[in-house]
């Protein structure tokens, strides 16, 4: 029994007190007796519900006994009474043995008329009830009353079935076709009321976002079946009808984005479809999870920027709420996209909902410019007292990420950070508006003084132990390094003098870095001050103190190593070491810990990791003062990119785009074994792998073709699939059909084992910043030397053999990326240069199959849907990509087929680039 | 006509004078439990029935009286909750399978557990051989001698040689029952 029941709940239901046993002891009496008197039962198991349900609980075997009494009453078939036992039973359940028991009783009313009142009492019941064992017995039960068609018992039946999930996935499966049925069914629910003038809830269709639910649940391991289900469900037809079922079905396109690139973009124009469905949940659900894909292009943001740019001036606050929270999410990675909101935003900073005020004000302090940061944060000031923790610690993140985008302006956010730190407020707040001291300090030099300062005024009234530490950490970091490094010494031992032993032990190792400075009264202060450190109650403290003595008397390198340590062991390698020693048993622990295991890390190495971690954890907040580089925020990248330039890099090389890259990084590490090849600079492109022979022959040849600025490599990958056969000084001889391209070198294979893979390069050079196609014939050189099928040993002679693939085809493909743009049409229309071609293809088997031929040798996005044709006579496939110098190029492509002619089709190309469109629509010839 | 008066008759004589009793259905899986019940309600017999999990309940009446007859699952696995059902009722059913010699065993050694525990003192048990519509099916006889019947002397026990099925007996058993009802 709790202690701490007050009054109200002593006192149960009709006010009188309520003691565990007493409605114990009535229960197992009133259950058993004879006749039963239902509304007296009924009292008793509300009782109980009462008693379970405010914590009381029962022991396993009077939970049982409970449970055997209570199955008595199903001879009453008093329908209150029956549902009063199915709610006490569901209680019951988890804590009773033997609740199998109940199991043919609770059948019997499961598959009675769907209108009886507890029917859906039972079936939620029966899924508590039932294990592994009997489960099969009640599929047939279930699956009937999945397809039932009132709603009610269907959505009992699909809830209960994903309980019974864990029990047994594999028989819940069997029920997959009904619960799709139940998906399709749009049943209404709820039936009744409505047309009776009763003010119940809206008509739904619930029952959809149930099944979706379980139907997820049961495919969620298979992806293919995925995608097939969202695609069937967000078809044409519409079948979703209930709008909770269709947020859902978002959330799981979200997933299958997330984890497959190529469904990107067959699953962003379902997207962009329910950006203007006629339910505002699914509106908000779309555009949010547009925006939170990843890396989002601009082509894909903007339709939902601009649905949620209307929500902005609804008259609910539900609605500007979730769309400025949404936009102020997205503002943080790309607040140049979000500009456009700016006006409707301005609007919101006066909402009587301060909520949203606060997250406008928040967003403009992203968008906005540098003139408008003073107002805004004039507006701040006024309502920070009105809000809660939570949209606190948004401001002050906000703040954080301004005072990088303007260091200009770290005087007065300055003074705002310190005044807010004044304020009232809980540990994570503080340490928010800490966290932004410290990165005002790390990455906007000027504001050191000022920042440290406010930072002692704070520890000198600081009731969290862990910010006073982190705080005279800092000190002891900084403040050596400041022109008056007196003046900290005095805070700092303030609270050597008024702390707790744990701030006082960090208050030692602050003041001991003191020491360091080169300044015979500061030296000497210090060890005055640590000496009396000595005397301290806490053994840590006078530990630190008496370790801080003896360093002041030894040389300054020395001191220096110990104090302020070039290098550190890193913290989770250390901290794995220690745990296998320590769980190494006693061979382990005869011998001392061996800390060289450790691998250490240089200052930079820690400030770089550092970096990550936060770049990582606040990803949006650098990253916007990295984007918005206009005006001033050259001090905040560049202090980034002083600390660590491999992070720069990292952030940056995210937001790169496209399958392509995944694939060219891939080779790149290859690539970049080969010292010859650095001097070309990045590979630009790297082509599909095509095969050169046929499969199955003696030598197998695949190529790939990489792209270089004034360079072409191409990779021979030769597979010997002799047994007996050994292959040595493999090169290959590719002569270019064009004497513009002209050969460099080839790095050849010294020797190719039976069975195996290797792989052959050769550079050429092209010209420069030209799209020129180019052919290769190329033939293998080798020399072969048999096995001795008996020792293995090759022979000592072979014979020098040549082998001819086919030629290797530089076309217009290799020099375009396929890039994905949300609108087509208007990227049509802004491209200048144009040109077309007209072609007869022959042999061709109809549009599916011109379609994909023009896609691969063009090597651009289709768009639009436009790749599967739906039409047999005539299509219209819309392309669009960039080439590797980054123009932008799109293709329209006009078909027609009859069964005489093939296909004819007509290339319109546009591009940027003016020699590319005549290019482009030359590229099938 | 005078059917319908007698129902009548029937109804208001058991407005005053009705009386309730409690049965139990026991015996192994498959011995014909839930069928019989079927017939004893006054219901057609069905071989598909499927295997009791826990129990169920069903009313029959019988003139002035209206069993409650509980309805045990067989399977081993319930045969240990058997004993809280049968505490307190008026008596027992105990079914056998007749012409199923290799599970008499099973069942005697189940019944004598049965008829020793101490709660269930005094209660009477009607041993029924079902399903003696079969070939070879054991006669009440065989059943008396198999079952060891003739041991238990602290209570009233009968047997009966039965067909849920053919509906031989049944009426019997049911005027069994009304008989013990107090």
């Amino acid at each position: 029994m709790s202690y701490k029941k007050n009054e109200d709940l002593d006192s149960g239901p009709g006010g009188s007190v309520m003691d565990k046993m007493t409605v114990f002891q009535d229960c197992i009496a009133g259950f058993n007796s004879s006749p039963i008197q239902p509304r007296r039962c009924r009292v008793l198991l509300t009782k109980l519900t009462y008693l379970l349900s405010t914590g009381d609980t029962f022991a396993r075997d009077e939970s049982t006994t409970l449970f055997f009494s209570i199955t008595k009453l199903f001879q009453h078939k008093d329908i209150a009474l029956r549902q009063m036992v199915y709610l006490v039973i569901k209680e019951l359940a988890k804590n009773a043995d033997d609740v199998i028991m109940v199991t043919s009783s609770i059948m019997k009313d499961t598959t009675v008329s769907s209108d009886v009142v507890y029917r859906p009492n039972a079936i939620r019941t029966l899924a508590r009830i039932i294990d592994a064992s009997t489960i099969q017995a009640i599929e047939r039960l279930m699956k009937t009353a999945v397809v039932d068609k009132h709603p009610i018992v269907s959505t009992a039946a699909l809830v209960s079935s994903y309980h019974l999930l864990p029990v047994s996935r594999d028989v819940v499966r069997r029920w997959t076709n009904e619960t799709q049925e139940t998906v399709l069914a749009q049943k209404m629910f709820p039936q009744y009321g409505g047309a009776s003038g009763m003010s119940g809830p809206a008509p739904s269709y619930m029952t959809q976002y149930h099944a979706l639910g379980l139907l997820y649940q049961l495919r969620s391991h298979d992806r293919m079946a995925l995608v097939k289900m969202i695609q069937q469900f967000s078809g044409a037809g519409g079948s979703l009808r209930s709008p909770a079922a269709v947020v859902m079905l978002i959330r799981f396109v979200a997933r299958v984005i997330d984890e497959d690139r190529n469904m990107r973009r067959p699953m962003n124009s379902l997207l962009v479809g329910w950006l203007k469905h006629k339910s505002d949940m699914v509106n908000f659900e779309a555009a949010k999870t547009i925006l939170e894909m990843k890396d989002v292009t601009d082509e894909e943001a903007t339709p939902a920027i601009a649905v949620l740019q209307l929500f902005l001036s609804s008259p609910r606050f539900v609605s500007r709420f979730a769309a400025i929270r949404i936009l102020n999410r997205f503002a943080m990675v790309r607040p140049q996209n979000v500009n456009v909101c700016n006006i409707d935003i301005e609007s919101l900073i006066n909402d009587s909902n301060r909520s949203i005020a606060t997250y406008a004000i928040t967003t403009l302090l992203k968008t906005g410019n540098e003139a408008s940061v003073d107002r805004l944060m004039k507006q701040i000031t006024g309502f920070m007292n009105d809000i809660s923790d939570e949209f606190k610690i948004i401001v002050v993140d906000a703040i954080r990420s301004l005072c990088l985008k303007f260091p200009a302006k770290q005087a007065s956010m300055l003074s705002f950070l310190s005044g807010v730190l004044r304020d009232e407020g809980g540990y994570e707040f503080k340490r928010a508006v800490i966290e932004a001291m410290f990165d005002l300090i790390k990455f906007v030099p000027e504001s050191k003084e000022d920042a440290l300062s406010y930072l002692c005024e704070f520890i000198e009234d600081c009731e969290f132990t862990k910010l006073a530490v982190r705080v005279l950490h800092l000190l002891g970091e900084e403040g050596p390094g400041t022109k008056h490094p007196t003046k900290y010494i005095r805070y700092i031992y303030n609270r050597v003098v008024l702390e707790n032993s744990i701030v006082r032990a960090a208050a030692v190792t602050a003041l001991s870095k003191f020491s360091l400075i080169e300044d015979e009264s500061v030296q000497a202060s210090v060890k005055v001050l640590l000496t009396r450190c000595l005397d301290d109650p806490d053994d840590e403290v006078r530990d630190r103190a008496a370790m801080a003595l003896r360093l002041a008397t030894v040389p300054t390198p020395v001191a220096k190593s110990y104090l302020a340590p070039d290098s550190v062991p890193s913290l989770g390698a250390l901290e794995q070491q220690l745990i296998m020693y320590v769980t190494g048993g006693p061979d382990a622990a005869s011998v001392a810990f061996d800390i060289s295991t450790v691998p250490f890390l240089t200052r930079d190495q820690v400030d770089a990791d550092n970096f990550r971690a936060k770049v990582s954890s606040t990803m949006p907040v650098i990253g916007s003062s990295m984007d918005g580089s206009g005006a001033g925020s050259g001090a905040g990248a560049g202090a980034g990119g002083k600390g660590s330039p491999s992070a720069g890099g990292a952030a940056s090389s995210s937001s790169g785009a496209g399958a392509h890259e995944d694939k060219t990084q891939m080779y790149a590490a290859a690539l970049a074994k080969i010292p010859e090849l650095q001097e070309f600079g990045a590979v630009m492109r790297s082509s599909n792998v095509a095969a050169l022979t046929e499969s199955e022959t003696e030598y197998e040849v695949r190529c790939v073709k990489h792209l270089y600025k004034a360079h072409l490599v191409l990779q021979f990958d030769i597979e010997n699939t002799l047994k007996d056969t050994v292959l040595e000084d493999v090169s290959v001889i590719a002569t270019p059909s064009e004497d513009t391209f002209e050969e460099q070198f080839i790095v050849t294979l010294p020797k190719l084992e039976p069975e195996s893979q290797g792989t052959v390069y050769v550079a050429f050079t092209r010209p420069e910043g030209e799209y020129e196609t180019v052919s290769f014939s190329s033939t293998l050189h080798f020399i072969s030397k048999e096995l001795d099928p008996s020792t293995g040993v090759p022979d000592d002679t072979g014979y020098e053999d040549e082998y001819q693939v086919e030629d290797v085809e530089l076309g217009v493909g290799d020099f375009l990326v396929p890039t994905y743009i949300g609108n087509f049409q208007h990227m049509w229309d802004t491209l200048p240069y144009e040109a077309s071609e007209t072609y007869g293809l022959e042999g061709v088997n109809g549009l599916t199959e011109a379609c994909e031929s023009v896609i691969s040798s063009l090597s651009l996005q289709p768009l639009e849907g436009s790749e599967l044709p739906l039409q047999a006579a005539t299509h219209v496939l819309k392309l669009f990509g960039r080439t590797v110098q980054g123009g932008k190029v799109s293709a329209l492509v006009r078909m027609a087929y009859s069964a005489k002619n093939g296909v004819t089709l007509k290339i319109t190309a546009k591009s940027e680039e003016e020699v590319v469109a005549p290019m482009v629509a030359a590229a099938i010839a | 006509m005078s059917s319908w008066f007698s129902r009548l008759y029937e109804y208001i004589l058991s407005l005053f004078w009705s009386s309730e009793m409690d049965i139990t259905l026991l015996g192994l899986q498959n011995a014909g439990k839930t069928s019989l019940l079927r017939v004893l309600g006054g219901g057609d017999f069905t071989s598909d029935s499927i295997p009791t999990i826990g129990f169920s309940m069903k009313r029959v009446r019988k003139g002035r009286v209206t069993i409650k007859c509980w309805d045990l699952g067989g399977q081993p696995r319930f045969r240990s909750m058997w004993e809280r059902y049968c505490k307190g009722v008026n008596a027992i059913l105990f079914i056998v399978d007749s012409a199923d010699p290799a599970t008499l065993q099973v069942a005697r050694m189940e019944f004598e557990a049965l008829v020793s525990k101490p709660s269930l003192e005094g209660i009477p048990v009607l041993v029924l051989g079902n399903k003696n519509d079969l070939p070879d099916a054991y006669d009440v006889d065989a059943i008396i001698d198999v079952m060891n019947l003739k041991s238990v002397d602290d209570r009233e026990v009968s047997c009966y040689s039965i067909s849920a099925k053919e509906n031989v007996n049944v009426d019997a058993v049911l005027n069994w029952l009304v008989s013990k009802s107090n």
